[in-house]
């Protein structure tokens, strides 16, 4: 009983800062203390943003954004773990392929986004790509060490009982370097994120990044922001499911590290 | 636990013959420096014998039975499994590692644990794998536990199950690499007890490595001795103690006392020993 109270009073406390944030907006636009062209009170905000919410404008830009977020990301992933398996496994394959990765990881992915447009125009195909390239990375990276920091008697036990290569891949490697490539695939998603936004905005043909820009550059500023929250928003669901997942796919980690 | 339950079941031993010739391990360090691990090991397991090597503390113990098992080339020498030469991992084979919880994977369940050992060997049913899976961990009492996950088990739980899976596979040989050295002495001495139920019931091969001369004797029918590294034979001991072993008397009878007794003189008089250690 008394942790839940306590645990209410520490929620109320970490909710009420952005409450007196919110207020004091309010209060600065109301009384023209900044320019509400710019900065328009909260609860002009908002009703917009109902508005958004309630005449199913959300929509399609949502589904825009997600999509590409999707499908880039995966790609990235996948990609990135398969490689990362490989590169963590065999010494070989990893200095044939260390100086390529090594080149590209080190460069801000947006300013490949000039190239890409030249190569594979305003579309889709460029934003997904910018996308998988962003996400791929880190998760190379965590799945590389991650499958080093495997235990050799968990390969050599898979080795006993006479399971060959694949296999030990798919049943040891990947599993038992999940936290590894969880805590990459966070990074990336953060990263997938703020990729799909700039290439959005650059592109200009659909997604929540275009509609932030395209409301501003109208003039609409109450929309711009009121688009804003919609992406905060999604980036608060995606982060709730990445945690949801993570919990349930490495359950083994919490309880072995007691 | 039943210690002579399965004693009275004797089949024909059902196991190969292992030759171990001259084997030599050297190991090469990332700056050229190299560690002679294995110095010109000769040994013969016998079909269904149950052999302990026993060897001081870092003098290539585990690297010897990794060559047997073949999860390590060796750098001269060869083994043999029946009229096969040893290359890789022979599917009769299974090696029982010292570090039981580091070698059940925790994403598995037991029963998961239990049958990643034989089940993508054999065409079967899931229900058949099922079967032969509680078959196994029936033997070593943790049938109840089928669902658990190892870590939510205690370490001596944890070895049964590792022995249950090996078991699972049904090697003609079982190679042991102190499979008994992280439990408490009481869970130990049950342990052996169980050992030695299933290796009566199933007489596969047996090689236990070990630093405990008393486990020696008790399980084996030879102890053969290392020596300091790099390891070589020093002696190989039959035990001649009668079966079914029985976990208090047999440990008191003169004979094993003797034994242990001969075993210990000469593993501390060496020059560089454990007694030298010691002071
Ligand atoms: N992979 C390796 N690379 C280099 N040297 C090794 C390797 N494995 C073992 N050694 C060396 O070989 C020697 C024997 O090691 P091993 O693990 O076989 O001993 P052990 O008798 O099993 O020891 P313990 O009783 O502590 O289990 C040690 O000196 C060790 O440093
Ligand atoms: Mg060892």
């Amino acid at each position: 009983m008394m942790r839940a109270k306590d645990r209410l009073i520490i929620v109320a406390a970490g909710c009420s800062l952005p409450a007196v944030f919110l207020l004091g907006l309010e209060f600065a636009s109301r009384n023209g203390w900044v320019n509400p062209t710019f900065l328009p009170a909260p609860s002009a905000i908002f009703a917009t943003f109902a508005q958004i919410i309630l005449t199913g404008a959300f929509f399609a830009p949502l589904v825009h954004t997600l999509t590409l977020l999707f499908v880039g990301y995966s790609i990235g992933c996948i990609a990135a773990i398969s490689l990362g398996v490989l590169m963590g496994y065999s010494r070989a394959i990893y200095n044939l392929f260390e100086p390529l990765t090594e080149l590209i990881r080190p460069i801000p992915k947006p300013a490949l986004l000039p190239a890409l447009i030249l190569f594979l125009g305003l579309g889709a195909p460029m934003e997904i790509t910018i996308v998988a390239l962003g996400s791929f990375f880190p998760v190379l990276i965590n799945t590389v060490q991650g499958v080093r920091a495997v235990d050799p008697v968990m390969i050599d036990t898979a080795r006993t009982f006479g399971h060959k290569s694949p296999a030990v891949w798919r049943r040891i490697l990947l599993p038992a370097s999940a936290p590894y490539v969880l805590a990459g695939m966070r990074i990336s998603l953060g990263l997938a994120l703020l990729l799909v936004v700039t290439s959005e905005m650059l592109s200009g043909n659909g997604g929540l990044g275009d509609a932030i820009l395209s409301a501003q550059r109208s003039f609409l500023v109450k929309e711009s922001y009121a688009w804003l929250i919609v992406l905060a928003l999604v980036g608060l669901v995606l982060t709730a499911i990445f945690n949801w997942t993570e919990k349930r796919v490495a359950f083994w980690q919490a309880p072995q590290a007691q | 636990m039943s210690v002579t339950a399965l004693h009275q079941v004797s089949p024909a031993p059902q196991g190969a013959r292992l030759s171990i010739d001259k084997i030599g391990k050297v190991f090469t360090g990332p700056s050229g420096g190299s560690v002679k691990a294995i110095d010109g090991v000769t040994l013969n397991v016998e079909p269904g014998e149950f052999l302990a090597i026993v060897g001081p503390s870092g003098c290539g113990k585990s690297t010897l039975l990794q060559v047997i098992a073949g999860l390590m080339s060796p750098s001269s020498g060869a083994v043999r499994l029946g009229a096969q030469d040893v290359t890789g991992e022979p599917a009769h084979m299974v090696y029982l590692f010292q570090q039981y919880g580091k070698s059940l994977l925790p994403w598995m369940s037991v029963a998961e644990n239990v049958m990643f050992s034989f089940r993508h060997r054999i065409v079967m049913t899931r229900s058949a794998a099922r079967a032969r899976c509680d078959e196994y961990l029936a033997m070593v009492g943790l049938l109840d536990f089928a669902d658990h996950y190892p870590w939510q088990l205690s370490g001596g739980m944890q070895q049964r199950v590792a022995i249950a899976r090996a078991l699972a596979a049904e090697p003609k040989v079982l190679l042991m690499d102190e499979p008994f050295s992280s439990v408490d002495a009481l869970t130990r001495l049950d342990l052996h007890a169980l050992i030695l139920d299933l290796w009566t019931a199933k007489r596969f091969t047996a090689v236990l490595v070990t630093h405990d001369v008393d486990e020696a004797i008790f399980l084996a029918d030879r102890v053969a001795v290392l020596t300091h590294r790099p390891a070589s034979i020093s002696e190989v001991i039959d035990t001649n103690l009668p079966r079914p072993r029985l976990s208090i008397e047999t440990r008191e009878s003169p004979n094993f006392l003797a034994l242990r007794h001969r075993l210990l003189a000469h593993l501390l008089a060496r020059p560089g020993g454990a007694a030298h250690d010691a002071r």
